[in-house]
C-alpha cells in the first residue's frame, strides 16, 4: 500500500500547491478524504455476485408448486448457480439460506437434502437463517460478511419457503408476560393489523393502496411476457396432483403464476377489508401467500477475476433496524437512508430499488416519506404481483434487481425488504460502484 | 509512425491497442492488449519498427513490446534501471534507434534499444521528472520538465543540460516541442497555466496560457498546424489553444467525468484528438466536433 500512498501523495501535490491568489480560492479548500464508497475496481477485496437465480414464484396451495416439496424448489437454483458459472461446487464454502415458518430443525435438514440433490458434495455446509421477512437479504448479508471476515471465498446466499407447507400458526400459550409489556404483545399482531395501522398513522388511502396493486401488476405482467425474467427464473420440474381425482402429472413450471395482468382499480375496489372493519388492507393490495426459492453466488472480486466470472454486482452496504411493532411496515423509510449512507452515497445516486411490497400501506408510505422517484422502483412488479414466499423475498429482490441493472448497464441498486416485529434490512449491491439496499420485512 | 492509439492505464494494469481505421466515423477496434502487473504511465511508439512499444511502467521498469506477437510472448524486453515509477518514455523522432525515460526518482536515462542498459543517466532534476521529450529537428536535444520547477533542455553530447528554465513557481508536469519551431516549447503547471518559450530570445516567455481550472497534466503541440495546441488538467477539460491568437483558448471539452490525463493528436489525420482519463473513457474526435458523439 506505501507505493499507492506514495503515488497518491505526488498526484496530491498536483492540486494542493496550486492555490495562485489572483484566482478564486475555491479550490484552496482541497483536501485529500477517505474514500466511503470504495471506488470502483482495482483491488481484490471486494464481495461480488457473480449469479443470481430464482425460482418462479407461485401461489400456494393452489398454484404450479402446491405438490412440491420445498427442497424441490431450493435444488433447482442451487444447481443453476453451479452449472451457469461452471464453478465447481467443492469451492462453496458454506449455504446460508432464509426460511422462516418451518420448523428449525426440519427445514435445515431439508436445505441440506436440496444441495445433495443439487450436485453439492458433503464437504459444502449449509445453514439457515430467520429474520422473518428478511431472511433471504439478511442471507445474502450473512454470506458477505462471512467473506469479507475471510471465513470462506465463495459463498450461497439463498431463500426459501414453501407456505403451502407451512402455515403462520403459534404453537403453544402465549406468554402471560405480553400483558404487561405492549411492545411484546404488539410482536403477536397480525401483519394485516399491522398494515392498517400503517395506513391509518400515515393517511394511505385505500385508492393510494389500490393502485400500487395494479402498478404491481402491471409492472410484472409486462416484465413477464417481454421476457425480463427469463434470465433469472430457472425453470422446474415438478408434479401437480388433480385434487378431485388424485392424478399425478409432470409439469415444468416456468412462469410467475400469481401476476394478475388485467387487474383494475374497479376490480379491487370491490375486495372486502379483511383485517379490520372499515380498513383499507385487502387481499388485493396485499403481498401474496407464496411458494419459491432464490439463491445469490458471491465471492471475493479477486476470485471471480481469476475465473473470468461476470460481476453482477458488488455488494456495499447492509443494514438493519429495528421499529415499532406495531407498525412495522415503516422499516424501509429508516434502513434505506442508513444504508445509502454508509455507501457513502445520496438516495438519488440510487439508480433503482426493489423495496418489497408485503402491504400496499406500507409500501406507499416509505415510498412518498423518503420522496423516491416511482419510476425507479419495482420496475418489474413486486410481492402483490409476484408473491411474497417468506424466505425467499430477500434473495429474489437481489435477482431480479441485479438482472435489471445488467439489462440497463446502470449502477447503484438497492434492496429493502422490512420484517415484522423487528425493522428493514437493507443491502446494497452495485454495479461498478453500487449499492443494494435490502428492506425485509416480515410478514406473518 | 503507426495509425494506432495506444492508451496506458495507471493503476489498473490493462493496457490496450487501438487500431483506428482510417475513416474517423467507423468506432474503435481493439487490436491487442497486455495485462500488466503494475500501471503503464506512458507509451510511445518505435520509429524504427511500427509494431513496437515502448511502455514506461510505474514499478520502475521500462518494457518493449511488440504488437504482432501475442500477448503471452511480451513483454519482448524489460530495462529495469529507474527505482522509482517511470513517468514518461519518448522515442527519438530522427535517429530512429533511442529513447529516453524520466522518472519519479528524478533521472533521466538515455537508451538504445539494442543495448540491455542505458547509456547514460541524466541526473540533475531534485525531484520527480514527468516528462522528457526529444526535440523535432534536432537529433540530440531533449527538454525534460520536473516537480522542482525547472525545465532543462540537454544534449546528449553534453554531459549537463545546456539551457535551464525555471519555468514556474509551481511544478511542471509536461513539455512539448513546437513541430514546426524547434525552439519553441511549451510547459505545463500545476499552477494551472500553460507557458509557451521561446530558446532564442533566452528564457524570455513568449505567452502564458490560463484557462484551466486546476493543474495542467498534459500538452502536445499539432503535428499540422505551427500555432495550435491541447492540453488536458485535473479540471476534467481537454482544451485546444492557438497561441498566435488574442484569445488563445479555441477549444474546451469538458467529456470527461474524472482527471483527464492523456492527450495526444494524431500525426496522420489533421484535427484528430484522443483523450484519456480516470474516468476510464478513452475518446477519440475530430476537432470541432462533440466527443461524446458516436
Amino acid at each position: 500500500m506505501e507505493k499507492a500512498s506514495n503515488r497518491q501523495r505526488v498526484l496530491l501535490g498536483h492540486l494542493r500547491s496550486s492555490s495562485a491568489p489572483r484566482y478564486n480560492n475555491h479550490e484552496s479548500s482541497l483536501s485529500a478524504s477517505a474514500c466511503l464508497a470504495e471506488g470502483s475496481a482495482a483491488y481484490g477485496d471486494d464481495v461480488v455476485v457473480v449469479a443470481a437465480y430464482r425460482t418462479p414464484q407461485c401461489k400456494s396451495k393452489r398454484g404450479g408448486f402446491k405438490d412440491t416439496h420445498a427442497e424441490d424448489l431450493l435444488a433447482p437454483v442451487l444447481k443453476a448457480l453451479i452449472e451457469k458459472t461452471n464453478l465447481d461446487p467443492r469451492e462453496v464454502g458454506d449455504i446460508v439460506v432464509g426460511s422462516v415458518l418451518a420448523p428449525g430443525s426440519q427445514r435445515a435438514s431439508e436445505c441440506r437434502m436440496a444441495a445433495f440433490y443439487a450436485g453439492f458434495p458433503e464437504t459444502v455446509p449449509i445453514r439457515t437463517v430467520n429474520r422473518k421477512c428478511s431472511s433471504g437479504l439478511q442471507a445474502v448479508a450473512d454470506v458477505a460478511a462471512s467473506i469479507k471476515a475471510g471465513f470462506y471465498d465463495v459463498g450461497i446466499g439463498a431463500g426459501l419457503e414453501s407456505m403451502t407447507v407451512n402455515s403462520r400458526a403459534w404453537v403453544g400459550n402465549v406468554n402471560p408476560k405480553v400483558k404487561h409489556f405492549q411492545k411484546a404483545q404488539d410482536c403477536l399482531l397480525p401483519m394485516g393489523v399491522t398494515s392498517e395501522n400503517v395506513a391509518h398513522r400515515f393517511s394511505v388511502t385505500r385508492g393510494e393502496q389500490d393502485r400500487a396493486a395494479v402498478d404491481s401488476h402491471r409492472k410484472a405482467a409486462t416484465a413477464s411476457a417481454s421476457g425480463r425474467f427469463k434470465d433469472e427464473i430457472i425453470p422446474v420440474a415438478t408434479k401437480i396432483v388433480d385434487p378431485k381425482t388424485g392424478d399425478e402429472k409432470p409439469i415444468i413450471v416456468s412462469v410467475d403464476d400469481g401476476i394478475r395482468p388485467n387487474t383494475s382499480l374497479a376490480d379491487l375496489g370491490k375486495l372486502k377489508a379483511v383485517f379490520k372493519k372499515d380498513g383499507t388492507t385487502t387481499a388485493g393490495n396485499s403481498s401474496q401467500v407464496s411458494d419459491g426459492a432464490a439463491a445469490v453466488l458471491l465471492m471475493k472480486r479477486s476470485v471471480a477475476m481469476r475465473k473470468g466470472l461476470p460481476i453482477l454486482g458488488v455488494f456495499r452496504a447492509f443494514v438493519v433496524v429495528g421499529v415499532d411493532p406495531a407498525t412495522m411496515g415503516v422499516g424501509p423509510a429508516v434502513a434505506i437512508p442508513a444504508a445509502v449512507k454508509a455507501a457513502g452515497l445520496d438516495l438519488e445516486d440510487i439508480d433503482l430499488f426493489e423495496i418489497n411490497e408485503a402491504f400496499a400501506s406500507q409500501f406507499v408510505y416509505c415510498c412518498k416519506k423518503l420522496e423516491l422517484d416511482l419510476q425507479k422502483i419495482n420496475v418489474n412488479g413486486g410481492a402483490i404481483a409476484i408473491g411474497h414466499p417468506l424466505g425467499t423475498t430477500g434473495a429474489r429482490c437481489v435477482a431480479t434487481l441485479l438482472h435489471e441493472m445488467k439489462r440497463r448497464g446502470t449502477g447503484m441498486g438497492a434492496a429493502a425488504v422490512f420484517e415484522s416485529g423487528d425493522g428493514s434490512d437493507e443491502l446494497r449491491n452495485s454495479r461498478k460502484v453500487e449499492s443494494i439496499n435490502l428492506l425485509s420485512r416480515d410478514s406473518r | 509512425m503507426n495509425p494506432a492509439l495506444t492508451l496506458e492505464s495507471s493503476e489498473t494494469t490493462v493496457f490496450t491497442f487501438y487500431l483506428l481505421p482510417p475513416t474517423p466515423s467507423s468506432p474503435l477496434t481493439e487490436l491487442i492488449s497486455f495485462d500488466t502487473a503494475d500501471g503503464i504511465y506512458d507509451l510511445a511508439w518505435s520509429e524504427s519498427h511500427d509494431s513496437l512499444l515502448i511502455a514506461a511502467v510505474s514499478d520502475g521498469s521500462v518494457k518493449l513490446y511488440d504488437t504482432t506477437l501475442l500477448p503471452t510472448q511480451n513483454p519482448l524486453r524489460s530495462f529495469q534501471e529507474h527505482t522509482r515509477e517511470v513517468d514518461s518514455v519518448d522515442y527519438n523522432p530522427t535517429r530512429r534507434d533511442s529513447f529516453i525515460s524520466s522518472s519519479w526518482d528524478d533521472t533521466i536515462k538515455l537508451w538504445i534499444l539494442d543495448r540491455p542498459t542505458s547509456i547514460h543517466t541524466f541526473k540533475e532534476h531534485a525531484y520527480c521528472v514527468y516528462s522528457a521529450v526529444w526535440n523535432t529537428r534536432h537529433t540530440d536535444v531533449f527538454a525534460s520538465a520536473s516537480g522542482d520547477r525547472i525545465v532543462r533542455i540537454c544534449d546528449v553530447r553534453e554531459p549537463g543540460s545546456t539551457m535551464i528554465i525555471p519555468g514556474h513557481d509551481f511544478e511542471i508536469l509536461c513539455c512539448d516541442w513546437n513541430k514546426y519551431d524547434d525552439c519553441i516549447i511549451a510547459t505545463a503547471s500545476v499552477d494551472k497555466r500553460i507557458r509557451v518559450w521561446d530558446m532564442r530570445s533566452f528564457r524570455a516567455l513568449i505567452l502564458v496560457l490560463n484557462g484551466h481550472g486546476f493543474a495542467v497534466r498534459k500538452v502536445k503541440f499539432s503535428p499540422h498546424h505551427r500555432n495550435f495546441l491541447v492540453s488536458c488538467s485535473y479540471d476534467m477539460t481537454v482544451c485546444m489553444w492557438d497561441f498566435m491568437m488574442e484569445d488563445a483558448l479555441v477549444g474546451r471539452n469538458d467529456h470527461h467525468t474524472e482527471f483527464a490525463v492523456g492527450v495526444d493528436m494524431s500525426v496522420l489525420i489533421d484535427g484528430l484528438l484522443a483523450s484519456t482519463g480516470w474516468d476510464e473513457m478513452v475518446y477519440v474526435w475530430q476537432h470541432g466536433t462533440d466527443p461524446r458523439s458516436p
